[in-house]
């Protein structure tokens, strides 16, 4: 791995400029097309499939909505229906199936303010148990749905009265390695990470890093929990081993201030969970061990080494998709109006 | 004054002159060989020998060697004649001197020159590495996208067939449900003739194991449940940044030691505490005596607050409920309108507390049975917050009440 041959490249295969500003976008599983979202100028929400078709990618379908449209997941369903959920500017949660998109399969009310972020469990083959889709919001509150209830969250984080609320802006789902298992992770402004454990409905483990978190992902959603990358404001990201949890000091963490700027997204790629990118560098995590602190437990998060890195674009890159068909296959969307999708190659060396 | 050198020797060829100077012992390395082509001077202190050349020579290619206590110039002729003579004729002052001059100049001349295409030799040289440099990086440049462009055809490729390995097992998957539901219609129809047997089903699903958990069942939507949590506190609505916690910070306390020191030259303050000369705590400790009852002290605290700085809107709202409580009316609508002059402009943050400030004054008000104003503040602070369920009920009474059909009562509820 040190010769610059064998280390992976990051290529920038196709590059698609927009007319709307995208926000979120998402490979559709099971096939060579991926869904943008965003929204327009006229402030109409849109979302767009695209489909890659030998070097280039053309525009299968257009479906434009009320409202601009923040996030999207396909985690929740199943591989044959290949529903989307999608959070919006209104504060609405709705399934949407992309053949007959007029109307949704569900839809919600699910906050007062804007959904920031969206997470879906339980689909795709994925894990077991109920499918189920979380949403964090501008309003503070964390809400937990069930597509099969409506109107009523299955769980809800929210502040205690009269508390000032803070903005969420990431959650993720994890540990959902059985049918009644799940835990939450929800990253706020002001620098706290919550963990939520759905079991007992109760707060497992909380910490502040200091930096407003942008983005939260367990590296696999459908085991015991293993790491959390947690990325934050000004550069920095810090990796979290959940494996073994002290009493006192919580999990072991190794921190890294790798960028100069905020780090918008992680994404573990899903054929290999030691390997992630942060936008846009590529990061690879090698090794969490566990040591006796005494005769309590304590992780230790093992050490990062930095594969590769690329500067796509002068806009951040708010959104980032790798292909669970393709290994290296990753599609990424910036604030510049444009979607890219990049092939990164040597993966299997690692 | 050198001394000047008149036993040298001189012979000749058609094209050269050999000119032997004994060294007189001089050392060869401190010997000067100045010549030009009309003129030669030989230096080797304190001897000088110079020698004006009655015709012209080449200085380019002429050779001096030094040694042996002899130096022997060989000194070629522009023109291949034989000399009549080494130096020239008459020596007037003048003419050498000018001759010594030419001399000079010429030699700096031909410095000048020769400096300046040595140097534009470099150049070349220099234009020619770069060009060469460009051109290998050139070189590797273009392999390297050649490198990365076969590796997107590459992943092209694979993803094309990809696509068409996934349609292909599409339309399998199409044409073996099609045969099955075939076979199961043939064997319904089949058993249904027959006694009615279980149909277990004989159709096996190869599918992807995922379609296995479509046939077991999935769990039950769970029992909805809110947690209740705490944020980190934090004073501004934005988002963290540790770049910028020091400003903040300093920010903050700046903003404290402004409430804090507005009116520190009040004397008689000297032996007050620390504690109780800062206007933030007064006004806490005020709140705890209100809550407890003892409205005559928290209305001495805040006192004490004010005192310490007249501009906290909040030491009036609070001073002007105490009021109320202790039926002090018109100091209770005095400190509501303080509250409310110091409450300008009308923005989003100081909302809450205006509408405190006119509920309270209207209350007031209503106490001193000036229905009429009191109901313009109620109005007022509906005009804030329109959804207040205890407002509304109050200015309803109000209206009633100055309508005349409410005969008893009522003071309206206190909602402070």
């Amino acid at each position: 791995m040190s010769t610059p041959s064998e280390k992976p490249q990051i290529i920038s295969h196709i590059h698609k400029s927009l007319n709307y500003t995208v926000f979120d976008s998402k490979w559709i599983p099971c096939s060579a097309k991926f869904v943008c979202m965003g929204n327009f100028a006229r402030g109409t929400g849109v979302m767009q499939i695209y489909e890659v078709e030998r070097g280039e990618v053309h525009l299968v379908k257009e479906i434009e909505k009320a409202k601009p449209i923040k996030c999207g997941t396909f985690g929740a369903t199943s591989l044959q229906q290949r529903h989307i959920a999608t959070g919006d500017f209104d504060g609405n949660l709705h399934i949407w199936n992309l053949e007959v998109p007029d109307v949704p399969v569900y839809s919600v009310k699910a906050h007062k303010e804007i959904v920031n972020c969206i997470d879906g469990v339980g689909g795709l083959g994925i894990g077991d148990g109920a499918p189920e889709i979380v949403t964090g919001s501008r309003d503070g509150t964390v809400k937990v749905w069930d597509p099969r209830q409506k109107d009523l969250p299955v769980a809800n984080m929210e502040p205690v009265e009269g508390e000032a609320r803070r903005d969420c802006w990431t959650v993720a789902f994890g540990h959902a390695f059985n049918d009644q298992d799940r835990c939450v992770c929800a990253g706020y402004d002001n620098g706290d990470i919550k963990l939520f454990d759905l079991r007992n409905m109760s707060l497992r483990w909380e910490k502040n890093i200091k930096n407003g978190v942008c983005c939260v992902e367990f590296d696999r959603k459908d085991i015991s929990m293993n790491k959390l990358v947690a990325t934050s404001l000004e550069g920095n990201f810090h990796v979290f081993d959940m494996r073994t949890q002290h009493p006192t000091k919580g999990f072991a963490s190794v921190s890294e201030k790798a960028h100069k700027s905020t780090v918008w997204q992680v994404r573990h790629l899903p054929q290999n969970r030691d390997v992630f990118m942060t936008t846009v560098h590529l990061f690879f995590l090698y090794g969490c061990r566990c040591e006796t602190d005494g005769d309590v437990d304590m992780g230790v998060a093992g050490t990062l080494n930095l594969l590769q890195n690329i500067t796509l674009s002068t806009q951040p890159i708010a959104s980032l998709d790798w292909s669970p068909d393709k290994q290296g296959l990753c599609v990424c969307s910036a604030f510049d109006q444009a979607v890219r999708v990049l092939i990164v190659t040597k993966l299997n060396r690692v | 004054m050198p001394l000047l050198v008149k036993d040298y020797s001189w012979t000749q060829t058609p094209s050269s002159i050999c000119l032997t100077i004994p060294l007189k012992r001089a050392n060869p390395r401190k010997v000067d060989v100045f010549a030009t082509d009309e003129y030669l001077k030989v230096h080797f202190p304190p001897f000088l020998l110079e020698v004006f050349f009655s015709e012209a020579i080449d200085d380019d290619t002429s050779v001096a060697k030094i040694g042996n206590g002899v130096a022997v110039l060989t000194l070629r002729k522009k023109e291949d004649r034989m000399w009549e003579q080494l130096t020239i004729d008459d020596a007037d002052k003048e003419i050498l001197k000018s001759i010594r001059e030419r001399a000079v100049l010429k030699a700096q001349e031909k410095s000048a020159a020769d400096s300046k295409t040595r140097a534009e030799k470099k150049q070349e040289e220099n234009k020619y590495t770069l060009e060469k440099m460009m051109k290998i990086e050139e070189g590797q440049r273009n392999n390297i996208e050649k490198l990365k462009a076969d590796e997107r055809e590459r992943a092209t490729a694979e993803l094309e067939a990809w696509k068409l390995q996934q349609k292909r097992e599409a339309e399998k998957e199409e044409a073996r449900k099609n045969r099955q539901t075939q076979e199961q219609k043939i064997q319904l129809s089949y058993t249904s003739q027959l006694s009615p047997t279980k149909n277990t089903g004989t159709a096996k699903y190869q599918r992807k194991d995922c379609d296995k958990k479509n046939l077991a069942p999935l769990p039950a939507p769970r029992a909805p449940c809110t947690i209740k949590i705490q944020f980190t506190p934090r004073v501004f609505p934005t988002a963290l940044r540790e770049s910028r916690v020091p400003e903040e910070e300093e920010w903050l306390k700046k903003q404290a030691d402004a409430r804090r020191q507005t009116s520190t030259d009040v004397s008689a303050l000297n032996d007050l505490k620390e504690d109780e000369r800062n206007p933030d705590w007064l006004k806490e400790k005020g709140n705890k005596l209100f809550v407890t009852g003892n409205y005559l002290a928290a209305v001495n605290a805040y006192n004490l607050a004010i005192q310490l700085n007249r501009k906290i809107p909040a030491l009036y709202l609070n001073r002007a409920a105490c009021h109320i409580k202790l039926k002090n009316l018109h100091k209770a609508i005095e400190d509501s309108s303080q509250a409310l002059d110091l409450l300008l402009p009308a923005v989003a943050d100081n909302a809450d507390a205006r509408m405190k400030a006119y509920v309270r004054r209207g209350t007031a008000f209503c106490e001193l049975e000036l229905y009429a104003e009191g109901l313009q503040d109620y109005d007022a602070a509906l005009k804030i917050d329109p959804y207040n369920q205890t407002v509304l009920s109050d200015a309803e009474k109000i209206r009633q009440f100055i309508q005349g059909s409410m005969p008893d009562h009522l003071a309206p509820e206190k909602n402070m």
